[in-house]
């Protein structure tokens, strides 16, 4: 009986398929049956594991709440709070005047009700737009007062009791009325700013950087240089397969391996940080996004890098050696990328553009950061205000950790433009340590 | 076009078209390591039948082969396999079946599984690789150990298993370096039945070996390699004939040597006999042979007791550095 002979398309693809499949599973099984494996995953799961502990631990604990605008004080003795007795009118330096002598007499707040009391209120924050809202009516209750109108628009916006963000040069800045937000929950931002923070800072460092470079020298390195080790290859080599395909199965089993490692973490440490984080629902959505980017940088990261030691192990047998002085050089770039990102010289490095891709996502999961940031940099609003000096200089607690490991990107300007054009220059990476690690290992000759 | 996931395609149309070219070509092929030499302008061409690679070791039988599987490149000259260059593509492959010498395996795999993954290299389905590994390992007498894994496995096994490997793809042309090397005797006769088969069957089939009396028990067509350079092509009765003239030694040990030995000079065949040390007797013929069908009897005659019966001369080494007029 002749044969029907098969379509084209089922002779190219599937064969090439089969090909692949069989090395892919090869790869994964020899994976499975070595320990060094099992120990370099655990060692990321333990390292992870331990840092989200930190992360709980810093959760759990309190900050203690500070009196900003100094008004929880009874200046005058008389059992009314100093903002009290400015809401109602009576004289916070005599203590015949006071809101108990009303009819009916209103009873004294605690000094407690005084602090904290006037937090910050934004929304959808956009330069020069109004924003915040005076919820201890310090500012409100001048408004129409004779003489006043004037130091309730203090910012001239015509709005009273509002502030809005301005650029001052190459700072965002807070422009506001005085008295506005201007006792605001320590506790409640640093939470915020700390587990923004962390979310960035250990994306970037432990995920992006540390997983992603040693994962692949641990599980990479050895791709083609083993087998040769081994004296194994001729079983893959001797058989009608090119080299490049070799090569490419071989990274595409240790993806098949890896991809999944580091979505899985990447999806736990988002579930336990969502939960535990400080958030106004049961669980931060908005998070995910840049749990998606964090995923997203460290696959694509750890497969540049992937490529680059399999191409320093098929080179020769000691590559290896090359990879610590590159690991050195990249450990660099990460942290100028992180902690310098204005420096262009981290854009020659391979982990600089995992950073972006992060960069990228939390710019679209948290639009407001900068305004974040802005707030608790800004320590004083207006100097002739009875108590809009703020008692600390250094910003909020949290901004500084915040404003570090947060930054906008300045590719195009456009978070998931500039996360595209990242990920394109990580692939581009991959593609042409390919094109390279099989141009040398086509003409390696294996004893 | 859709991958085939399922992997239940049929392989068709895997042989490339038959031509009037010879399985394995060498045109004046040379293989340099540095300033040493492992190949010396080799020409050659076999096709069909059973062909045995003899040499020393370090004679360039290996760098031979591993040009042939496209491992190495060859300094200098034209090798082609059906036609192809092996360096440069790699297509000759499904036609072939490679034996390292290299004792190296998956150990971690059970002997069908590493025959059906490699199977599958060559393009055929999981169930097609499946079908034909187990038919190879049947052929090669490993059926009933096929699912143990292969690190548990025996010198001799782990060979049967590397050539089950190389003919899972029906191969037209097999190379074997070394099969034989450290396999237990029974390893060895299920080895050499297989391989007789395979002549049998019109394969065409190169096996390197540096013990002659091997080669002599599967084939008669034989080539001679050493120290890089082809000595000698052809029939093993040809070259058998001149090794005849050359003298050669067996060695004895036993208590009484001299007495032995005078025993021995009676023998037509055997020109002379020595003392090299204590306990040890060397009797020198030009018949090796014909001795050796005698030497029962006359140790038996003789009524002393022989522990061992040695050949030291009847090393490879010893027979090319005489065929070469070599050594003085």
């Amino acid at each position: 009986m002749a044969e029907k002979p098969r379509p084209l398309h089922d002779k190219v693809w599937s064969k090439l398929d089969r090909k692949a499949t069989a090395i892919l599973e090869l790869t994964l099984r020899q994976y499975r049956t070595r320990l060094s494996t099992w120990a370099v995953l655990s060692v990321g799961v333990i390292l992870v594991l331990i840092t989200v502990l930190f992360y709980i631990e810093a959760m759990n604990s309190e900050i203690e709440a500070v009196d900003n605008d100094g008004d929880s004080v009874d200046s005058d003795g008389d059992g009314y709070p100093d903002g009290q007795e400015n809401l109602l009118g009576t004289s916070m330096n005599n203590a015949n005047s006071h809101p108990g002598l009303f009819d009916p007499p209103i009873p004294p707040d605690s000094a407690e009700d005084w602090i904290n009391e006037d937090g910050y209120d934004f929304s959808s924050a956009k330069l020069g737009t109004s924003q915040g809202y005076d919820d201890d009516g310090d500012c409100r209750v001048k408004i129409g007062e004779v003489g006043w109108s004037s130091w309730v628009d203090e910012n001239r916006n015509n709005i009273s009791c509002d502030y809005f963000f301005e650029m001052r040069g190459f700072d965002l800045e807070v422009i506001a009325d005085p008295n506005v937000d201007e006792d605001p929950d320590e506790d409640a931002y640093f939470k915020e700013t700390l587990h923004r923070s962390f979310v960035l800072g250990f994306g970037k460092i432990g995920f992006v950087f540390v997983l992603g470079i040693f994962v692949p020298l641990f599980l990479a390195s050895g791709l083609i240089r083993d087998e040769i080790a081994d004296g194994t290859l001729h079983y893959l080599v001797a058989k009608p397969i090119s080299r490049a395909e070799i090569l490419l199965y071989r990274l595409l089993g240790y993806v098949a391996l890896v991809w999944p490692y580091f979505i899985a973490l990447a999806v736990i440490t988002g579930i336990i940080t969502g939960f535990m984080g400080p958030s106004d629902g049961f669980f931060r959505f908005q998070d995910l996004l840049v749990w998606f980017g964090i995923a997203l940088a460290a696959c694509l990261l750890s497969l540049a890098y992937a490529a680059l030691f399999m191409t320093m192990g098929t080179i020769h047998k000691y590559g290896m050696v090359a990879a610590i002085v590159f690991g050195v050089w990249e450990f660099a770039m990460a942290m100028l990328s992180i902690f310098e990102p204005e420096a262009t010289v981290s854009r020659l490095s391979i982990s600089h553009w995992g950073m972006v891709i992060v960069d990228g996502f939390s710019n679209m999961a948290w639009p407001d950061s900068q305004y974040l940031i802005a707030l608790g940099e800004s320590t004083s609003r207006s100097s002739d205000s009875p108590w809009g000096e703020r008692i600390y200089s250094d910003g909020m607690p949290g901004t500084e950790a915040f404003s570090s490991f947060f930054h906008t990107t300045d590719l195009t300007g456009n978070p998931l433009q500039d996360a595209l054009i990242a990920s394109g220059v990580l692939i581009s990476m991959v593609i042409i340590m390919l094109v390279i690690a099989q141009s040398v290992f086509k003409n390696k000759e294996i004893d | 076009m859709m991958p085939d996931i399922a992997q239940t395609g049929q392989v068709a149309g895997e042989r490339l078209p038959q031509a009037e070219v010879p399985a394995v070509m060498l045109e004046q092929v040379s293989k340099w390591y540095g300033n040493i030499i492992g190949m010396n302008d080799i020409s050659l061409a076999i096709s069909g039948g059973v062909t045995g690679l003899l040499g020393p070791n370090g004679a360039g039988k290996s760098t031979l082969f591993k040009i042939l599987a496209g491992k190495l490149k060859p300094s200098q000259g034209t090798v082609r396999l059906f036609g192809i260059d092996p360096w440069k593509n790699t297509a000759p492959f499904a036609r072939i079946g490679y034996v390292s010498e290299n004792d190296a395996l998956y150990d971690w795999m059970t002997a069908l599984e590493f025959v059906t993954t490699l199977a599958r290299l060559y393009g055929y389905t999981r169930e097609e690789a499946r079908v034909k590994a187990e038919r190879v390992l049947e052929f090669v007498d490993l059926k009933d150990v096929m699912h143990k894994e292969i690190g548990k496995f025996s010198k001799g096994m782990r060979q049967r298993v590397k050539i089950a490997h190389a003919l899972v793809n029906d191969p037209e042309l097999i190379i074997l370096d070394e099969p034989l090397q450290g396999c237990d005797p029974l390893a060895r006769t299920t080895i050499m039945n297989v391989i007789r088969e395979l002549g049998a069957m019109g394969r065409t089939v190169i096996i390197s070996s540096h013990i002659l009396e091997e080669i002599e028990r599967i084939t008669e067509q034989i080539v001679i390699l050493n120290h890089g350079r082809l000595l000698a092509l052809g029939n093993v009765h040809a070259i058998r004939d001149m090794l005849d003239a050359h003298p050669h030694s067996i060695a004895l040990s036993t208590d009484r040597p001299r007495e032995l030995g005078k025993a021995f000079l009676d023998h037509k065949e055997v020109f002379g006999v020595h003392f090299p040390e204590e306990g040890k007797l060397i009797i020198r013929t030009h018949n090796l042979g014909a001795l050796h069908a005698d030497l029962p009897q006359l140790i038996t005659d003789s009524g002393f007791s022989v522990t061992a019966i040695d050949n030291p001369d009847d090393n490879l080494e010893s027979i090319l550095t005489y065929l070469t007029g070599g050594g003085d």
